[in-house]
């Protein structure tokens, strides 16, 4: 964990400027092993210190890849001069954003390192359980992965802290072959917030896990494509989490807006059915912790939750301190960087479409001609709201009935149309921690959301 | 960035002293300068001073690799302590192994003195003449960038290799607007090694701008049918980074789920299409001169004139499967242009779509692929017509590149890769 080397040079922070050092160090931790073989076996650390200065709406922005006294000093200095210099370069004055309050946040964890051997131990547990129980596989791949934060924050004029964020995951990789001989994989995430020893201790948990990604592959090794066309599907609770995320969260980035997305018109007016509410929370879910807690972000934000639809309605959006004085709303903690090296951007944290009064069970039966789509390998969107999905994980629906599993497909849509035929909405939430979203910068990220019943287009043969 | 050698020195006298008697590390000093616009304007000075270490190293043929960017003889020995606990930590795996001796050599590529006032003038050109001529295009964010770094790489086996190396770098992130009509979002992006030619002239940056003004109207595609997508050189490229995925990396070997497993010297695209691995083509600025594993790295021909090659398989993936390794880790991208003009492309589809980019996931290990096309016109009876929206492009990896109609003469360069325009057939084009 960083050690406080930065108070002192705070008396460096010069008058009518806003000022934020961050000293940080990111850790990850990687072992692989494909068909039993170890094929990675790696570590990395780094870690540095930055300084952001904002003059006249100008950004000055360095960073060193030393963690020292002398190096807060270097970057506060080259960051005061980038910010002159950009000055020089450009017309205008921008009124620095007012400040939303000062004190400390104290630190909300720690982080756990562990011995690598102990990482190799429990790849190799689980790889020799699925070789042992699943001879039919055609191959599979067993991966941990950690990575985590850890900052040290002062400021000018806004919130200062220690904050930690560590998440550990095991992935599994499954594949197996049609009876024509082409290969079909799935995998599963396990894991979440914290480290190997809250999650990892005991192998045997994660099999009930594996048995069930098992017995959907085997299904999907029977599967057929997907009939391309617009149809009505049930998505899982994984799939609502994307949807919150990519279709509907990048547009309501406030620089996004800025840059023209389909929020901007939009706000105050319906874009989805009114059993759609959605929240990007900042670190409590349902009174427990969320995935991926942020307390305080890298301008000094306290963190506390963004109310984004609100029975239908676009009510906000994600902020900095600037966007948020530009569009009239409060900065709850959105703006982030992933190194020490980066400037903090809009991003989401547990961004998720709250649930709803149906069973799970009364969503399918409901459901004539379609499809349950379960799983998402990935998924990208568009400023103007336009999606696309991966589905890896999906069966048919007949009669109000499971039918036979998917193949892999894609679905796609308009997040602001499609949201508006949501007629059914689960009373459950399912989340999921382990992503990273890409803007610049990779950033850990936590999506969730209900099943719900709703129209969307489907890709297939 | 000149105290690497004596770094290097450092670094090889603890790793001695903490009897490690198989290794192979690079290290790196790092600089960048990066000027961000926002909405048009210059919003933010970044200056980034970073250092790397990446170590790999052995215990017997366990094997452990560490990354760190503390280079302090401190940090440099913590580095070392890790790498060789994680070494110890690992399996008994004789393919684990390092380059033999590729003797010395130093690299010099790229700019190394930047003149970041003409770079600026540069940028501050684009974008008046963007304001300009595209009224309808919003900047939303561009980055001019400029890096340099030095670096020195060393094996036990008596390898060294130091380069020097630094580029501009110029991108963006844009959209059309008129009054509440709004484009999605398109990108470009290039390197230089010089500033000679304005911005607004590299690569097909006005044919990007010009093609999303005119993507402010949009409509779906009705129905469902089989047609021809005609690429541009950025969508070829990321379907040809997911061939290379699903079909020729190490790790779909080693698992054996490529579908090109034992295809090496057999016919398995297009004869039209040839496929390389050229760090050395004078038009990649900055192309990799050693590889992962130590090599000195080559110019390799993946597929040729449709025929299978090699698979890119590293030194490890070799040993393990049997199979012959190429001496080459870059994605240093050259496809061979073909004989029609893009226009003679155009002209020779009756229905099908201009594909800019494609939104989808890597494919299944069976290649089929789904996504939906972005950026993207129909083309009718030979001419470009509308723009499309909700379209999606279903297929399989290994039967387009079977099923190749032509490969454009013009090649887009950007300086990291070399690629051309290709039409395909045989893609499934379905709207709402």
């Amino acid at each position: 964990m960083l050690q406080d080397v930065l108070q002192s040079k705070c008396a460096l922070f010069a008058d009518g400027v806003q000022t934020v050092l961050r000293g940080q160090e990111n850790r990850s931790r990687r072992v692989v092993m494909v068909k039993g073989n170890l094929v990675q076996n790696a570590r990395s650390e780094e870690k540095g210190v930055s300084a952001r200065v904002n003059r006249d709406g100008k950004f000055g922005f360095a960073s060193v890849a030393e963690y020292s006294p002398e190096a807060a000093e270097k970057v506060i200095k080259a960051a005061t001069e980038n910010a002159q210099l950009l000055g020089r370069h450009s017309d205008g004055r921008i009124a620095l954003p007012a400040s939303c309050g000062t004190g400390i946040i104290p630190l909300n964890g720690q982080i756990v390192d562990v011995e690598q051997k102990l990482l190799i131990e429990l790849c190799r547990t689980i790889d020799d359980h699925i070789a042992k129980t699943y001879p039919d596989l055609a191959s599979r791949t067993v991966v941990y992965t950690e990575d985590s934060l850890d900052k040290i924050i002062y400021t000018s004029d806004a919130y200062s802290g220690h904050v930690v964020s560590p998440r550990c995951y095991v992935y599994v990789m499954m594949s197996a072959e049609t009876k024509d001989g082409v290969p079909v994989e799935m995998f599963k995430a396990m894991g979440g917030y914290g480290s190997f020893y809250d999650h990892f201790t005991n192998p045997e948990t994660l099999y009930p896990q594996i048995e069930e990604l098992y017995k959907r592959l085997m299904d999907k090794k029977e599967g057929v494509y997907a009939e391309a066309g617009y149809k009505t599907v049930v998505l899982g609770g994984m799939m609502g989490g994307m949807l919150a995320h990519e279709a509907v969260g990048h547009t309501v980035e406030a620089d996004l807006v800025r840059g023209g997305s389909v929020a901007g018109p939009n706000l105050g007016k319906r874009v989805a059915s009114d059993l759609v509410t959605m929240v990007d929370f900042a670190h409590t879910y349902n009174g427990g912790r969320a995935d991926l807690p942020v307390y305080l972000d890298d301008e000094g934000t306290k963190a506390e939750d963004a109310l984004l639809i609100k029975d239908g309605i676009l009510v906000g959006y994600m902020n900095d301190r600037e966007s948020a004085a530009e569009y009239g709303m409060t900065p709850v903690g959105n703006a982030r960087g992933w190194n020490f090296s980066d400037e903090p951007l809009i991003r989401m944290r547990n961004t998720c479409i709250m649930p709803g009064k149906d069973s799970v069970e009364d969503l399918i039966a409901s459901v004539d001609d379609g499809y349950y789509l379960i799983d998402s390998g990935n998924g990208q969107a568009d400023l103007t709201g336009e999606f696309m999905f991966g589905v890896t994980c999906g069966y048919e629906i007949k009669n109000g009935k499971l039918g036979r599993a998917l193949l892999d497909t894609t679905v796609s849509g308009v997040a602001f149309d499609m949201l508006k035929t949501v007629d059914m909405v689960s009373d459950n939430v399912e989340w999921c921690g382990s992503g990273f979203c890409g803007k610049k910068q990779p950033m850990a990220v936590s999506m969730g959301g209900p099943h719900m019943r709703c129209k969307i287009m489907i890709g297939g043969r | 960035m000149s105290e690497i050698r004596a770094i290097a020195d450092s670094f090889d006298a603890i790793l001695k002293a903490k009897n490690a008697e198989k290794y192979t590390y690079t290290l790196t000093q790092s600089e960048k300068q990066e000027l961000n616009i926002e909405s048009g304007s210059f919003k933010l000075m970044r200056t980034v001073f970073n250092n790397s270490g990446t170590l790999k190293v052995f215990s017997g043929t366990k094997m452990g690799n560490v990354r760190g960017n503390d280079i302090t003889e401190e940090g440099l020995a913590k580095l070392a302590e890790d790498g060789l606990a994680a070494a110890e930590s690992a399996e008994e795996d004789p393919c684990h192994d390092i380059a033999p001796d590729q003797g010395k050599d130093v690299f010099r590529q790229g700019i190394l003195e930047p003149d970041m006032d003409r770079f600026f003038e540069r940028t501050k050109e684009f974008l008046e003449t963007v304001k300009k001529e595209y009224p309808k295009i919003n900047i939303m964010m561009a980055m001019a960038s400029f890096d340099r770094w030095h670096w020195i790489s060393r094996t036990t086996n008596g390898t060294e290799f130091e380069g020097f190396g630094g580029q501009y770098g110029f991108g963006l992130e844009f959209s059309a607007i008129d009054g509440e009509l709004t484009t999605g979002m398109n990108g470009c992006g290039f390197s230089m090694k010089d500033l000679d030619t304005p911005f607004i002239d590299m690569c097909d940056v006005r044919q990007q701008l010009e093609d999303t003004q005119n993507s402010l109207r949009t409509k779906s595609v009705e129905g469902k049918f089989e047609g021809t997508v005609v690429m541009t050189p950025v969508c070829v490229t990321d379907f040809l980074y997911m061939l290379a995925g699903n079909y020729m990396d190490s790790s779909v070997i080693i698992n054996g789920t490529s579908q090109w497993l034992d295809k090496v010297g057999e016919k398995v695209a297009d004869e039209k299409l040839t496929v390389a691995l050229n760090p050395f083509d004078e038009r990649i600025i900055i192309g990799e001169r050693g590889t992962q594993d130590g090599f000195r790295s080559e110019n390799v021909t993946l597929i040729d004139h449709g025929v299978l090659k090699a698979h890119m398989l590293n030194l490890y993936a070799s040993n393990k499967t049997g199979r012959p390794m190429i001496k080459n880790t870059s994605s240093d991208l050259v496809v061979e242009a073909g004989e029609k003009s893009f226009a003679e492309l155009i002209a020779s589809v009756d229905r099908g779509l201009l594909m800019g980019g494609f939104s989808g996931g890597q494919p299944g290990a069976n290649g089929e692929f789904s996504g939906v096309a972005k950026n993207s016109f129909l083309i009718e009876n030979g001419k470009i017509t509308e723009a499309v929206m909700e379209t999606m492009v279903n297929g399989n990896l290994g039967d387009i590149f079977a099923n190749i109609r032509g490969i454009s003469k013009e090649q887009l360069c950007d300086g990291s890769t070399v690629v051309p325009y290709i039409a395909f057939d045989g893609i499934i084009i379905s709207g709402k």
